[in-house]
């Protein structure tokens, strides 16, 4: 230490000269460059985890939404108002035909229509409790991956076919090409009936849905449960899910007046939920991470003042006001940071960009992923938010630190200073 | 030694600021560690408790077949009314049921359900024993009344008192349908338990389906690890039966748990590596600032294996004071949210991921201990590479700095 202080006498600016100081910032940081490795190491070390967990946790909240919404939802849907509450058979939106094909004048936007009605499913002796959906099944093909989840036979074609859950149809004890006959309250409580033929299985990989939701054309639920041209969910989604926001207001523009258009936030509350479950989480440990680094860059800056004490005490002796040692130091604290959030930024945007064209292959967690919606493979989301975070917050916190530090500096006395060991 | 834990001491006294400093960023990651420890373990405790109570047991016993066509036909026949012999001490309850997939009417509506015949007196095993019931529980397993979910019963847009239909397949094949009267409704976390179960006493559905057996047998065990053996007994006394534990019958859930303790430790290493560069930093200057003293010492004739364990053992004394004003720190977290943390505006998102909407930490007196050692190892490995330039160092060079 005597030795760095003595070799290089004139280390701080005493004048207000800034790119002096810079300089002098540069240099007085490679005086133990050992120490400022080491903190600027932390520093790395801190804003990469931070940036690349904050990128995984976008990528997956991405990953998990568009597969929430790819599943069978779809990204948004036009219900009855009352609908989502009470679920009543006579519910519905209508005209569905014609709202359909003005919505269908929206570029980029796909339209699904879908009648649900309850009715005891059997064949044979055996019978069940399902719920009968009509759709327009090429429809659907463009909207949800639901219905590429067909294991046996094929998606129904004619009027009078069916698509049944693998579970159902071995519950019904089925097999494809028998007769399966719905059997509920039609509109105006009357009886709803339709026999249909068995045309294809499948297995979505929820068991519920596979035991409880059975598919054929909606216009013969439409016809067999007496309802018209009138659909309980007109299902939306564009090509690309960034669409929807500025496109919301002319989808609910035209909607008959108790219809209601609800985004995938209010369809999927639990995925919306969840994701802020997780952020919570998330940010007690980024906030832990943050404030370590910070409290060892406050360590670097005690030691640094310390063994510079006589060398602040002779640039006082010679005139240089404290307010210019201390933008010395918080220069320097600035390059330290520097040094650190670039080494940090530069891995973690390597390893960003590596992972965003390869994925990374959540491996075991297969069998989770499905049921959170995930896919098996993790692409991190690449976002300016993201990476910029939490090098904002350890500028802060260094600046903060190295202030701190060195407000010593104003109650130093130069004489006492200069006999400092 | 004495002199050395002495001198450590005094060393270490010696730069008070430095070392305070130190202390707390010690003090802050050995407490965010442990917090975030009781949360998960909370977390994960939570998950396991709402997968057992999920009508699930620790160890379940059902008929080849059951899993893939719930039908009455697939059950079996308790001979006795007794389970087989258990170590004492370890079974908390158990319960027979029949469950199957049923069609439950009002006069409006038609839902899909499965339909649980349950003796009520042994059901303090699951949720359904500790759900907040409006009207009356079942009053026994012959009561000819069902309980409904609230959710289900706002669906069906009916209520307590009323009557309902259920369709059910009997044990030949053919459907038997019932009316019933609603005894009460009850209130689970989340509703999706609401609108699955519908409940009604076991003997009263046995009779409407015309049989006496049951699909399955649930076997509650007073800690996690027990089901191994509970599941090895069961397995001797039901041979011609399936016996699985909760963790085959609800694989997600078990991957999840086992990935909650991963998480513990992926925690723990990232908050320590980032605490490594500021301890590593601080030591190597305390050592630095004594190269000339410890230099003389070494001239002297200290062996340098002496240095080193004085630079570990000032590394150690203050890991050790950091782990325990951290671990207190933690206790005082831990004890102010022991009530629980309220998730019910996320109660949806909090069912998604299996879990109740009340987070209860959860403190194992071995994390803490874990958390412990681990530090203090850490500390004793970052202090060698201090401990190793000094020795590098010549005395003579080191007495001319």
């Amino acid at each position: 230490m005597t030795q760095a202080v003595s070799l290089s006498a004139p280390t701080s600016a005493p004048t207000g000269d800034t790119g002096l100081t810079w300089r002098l910032a540069w240099r007085n940081l490679w005086r133990n460059p050992r120490r400022t490795w080491l903190t600027a190491g932390g520093i790395a070390f801190a804003s990469l985890l931070v940036t690349l967990s904050m990128s995984l946790q976008q990528g997956s909240y991405d990953a998990m939404v568009s597969s929430a919404t790819g599943f069978y939802l779809g990204q948004a849907q036009i219900n009855h108002n009352l609908y989502e509450d009470e679920g009543k058979l006579e519910q519905t939106v209508a005209p569905a035909g014609e709202l359909r094909r003005s919505l269908e004048q929206i570029s980029g936007l796909h339209v699904a229509p879908r009648v649900q009605v309850y009715a005891l499913a059997s064949v044979g002796q055996r019978s069940f409790g399902a719920a009968v959906v009509g759709v327009d099944f090429e429809a659907e093909q463009k909207l949800v991956s639901f219905f590429d989840r067909v294991t046996q036979g094929r998606l129904p074609v004619e009027d009078n076919e069916v698509l049944i859950g693998e579970a159902l149809s071995r519950n019904l004890g089925a097999q494809l090409g028998d007769e399966l006959v719905l059997l509920g309250t039609g509109k105006e409580g009357g009886i709803g009936a339709l026999a249909l033929t068995i045309a294809g299985l499948y297995a979505s990989g929820r068991p519920e849905l596979d035991r409880s939701l059975v598919f054929t054309q909606l216009a013969s639920v439409q016809n067999g449960f007496g309802l018209g041209d009138e659909v309980h969910a007109l299902v939306l989604g564009f090509d690309d899910i960034d669409k929807l926001a500025p496109n919301l207001e002319r989808l609910s523009r035209g909607l008959p007046d108790n219809a209601e258009l609800r985004t995938w936030q209010q369809l999927l509350p639990e995925v919306v939920q969840s994701i802020e479950l997780d952020r919570i989480s998330a940010v007690l440990f980024y906030g832990s991470i943050l404030i370590l680094v910070t409290f060892s860059v406050v360590n670097t800056f005690i030691m640094i003042i310390f063994e510079r004490t006589r060398e602040f005490g002779m640039l006082l002796a010679l005139g240089t006001r404290p307010a210019i040692i201390m933008r010395q130091v918080q220069a320097e604290a600035l390059m330290m940071w520097l040094v650190g959030t670039a080494i940090g930024l530069l891995l973690s945007n390597l390893l960003v960009g590596w992972a965003a064209v390869q994925g990374i292959p959540l491996g075991m967690m297969e069998e989770m992923a499905e049921q959170y919606y995930m896919p098996s493979r993790l692409y991190p989301a690449i976002s300016l938010y993201a990476m910029s975070l939490a090098p904002l917050v350890l500028l802060f916190g260094t600046q903060l630190a190295a202030f701190f530090v060195t407000l010593r500096v104003r109650r130093l006395k130069p004489v006492e200073a200069l006999r400092a060991e | 030694m004495k002199l050395l834990f002495q001198l450590s001491i005094r060393n270490l006294c010696r730069n008070k600021r430095r070392n305070a400093m130190l202390l707390v960023a010690i003090a802050v990651a050995v407490a965010g560690v442990n917090a975030t420890n009781t949360l998960l373990r909370g977390y994960q405790y939570d998950m396991l408790e709402s997968a057992i109570n999920n009508l699930t047991g620790h160890v379940k016993v059902m008929a080849e077949g059951y899993v893939d066509d719930p039908n009455v036909k697939h059950s079996f026949e308790l001979s006795s009314e007794q389970l087989p012999q258990l170590p004492e001490g370890m079974v908390v309850g158990w319960a027979d049921r029949l469950r199957i997939p049923a069609v439950i009417m009002s006069e409006r509506e038609t839902r899909g359900i499965e339909l649980v015949g349950v003796d009520p007196a042994k059901e303090d095993i699951s949720f359904i024993g500790e759900a907040e019931i409006e009207g009356e529980f079942l009053q026994g397993a012959d009561d000819g009344r069902v309980l409904v979910g609230k959710e289900l019963a706002r669906q069906l847009q009916t209520s307590v008192g009323r009557r309902l239909v259920l369709i059910a397949q009997g044990a030949d094949g053919l459907n038997r349908e019932r009316g019933y009267r609603i005894a009460g409704t009850f209130d689970a976390d989340g509703t999706g338990l609401e609108k699955n179960y519908v409940f009604v006493g076991l003997s009263s559905l046995q009779a409407l389906l015309e049989t006496q057996a049951i699909t399955e047998l649930s076997v509650r065990v007073d800690r996690e690890e027990q089901r191994l053996p509970a599941k090895s007994a069961l397995r001797a006394a039901f041979p011609e039966l399936q016996v699985k534990d909760w963790r085959e019958l609800d694989p997600q859930v078990a991957e999840m748990f086992k990935f909650a303790d991963a998480s513990l430790f992926i925690w723990f290493f990232l908050m320590m590596g980032a605490l490594t560069f500021g301890l590593v930093n601080s030591l190597i200057a305390a050592v630095m600032e004594r190269v000339k003293e410890l230099g003389m010492m070494r001239a002297l004739g200290m062996q340098n294996s002496t240095v080193l364990v004085q630079v570990v053992l000032e590394s150690i004394i203050l890991m050790t004071v950091g782990v325990v004003s951290g671990t207190c720190v933690s206790l005082l977290i831990y004890w102010s949210i022991a009530d629980g943390i309220d998730l019910s505006a996320y109660a949806e998102g909090a069912e998604m991921v299996g879990v109740s909407s009340v987070l209860q930490p959860v403190l194992l007196s071995e994390d803490v201990f874990l958390v412990a050692i681990m530090s203090i190892i850490l500390g004793i490995l970052a202090s060698f590479y201090p401990a190793w330039r000094v020795i590098k160092i010549r005395p003579l060079d080191a007495l001319r700095r």
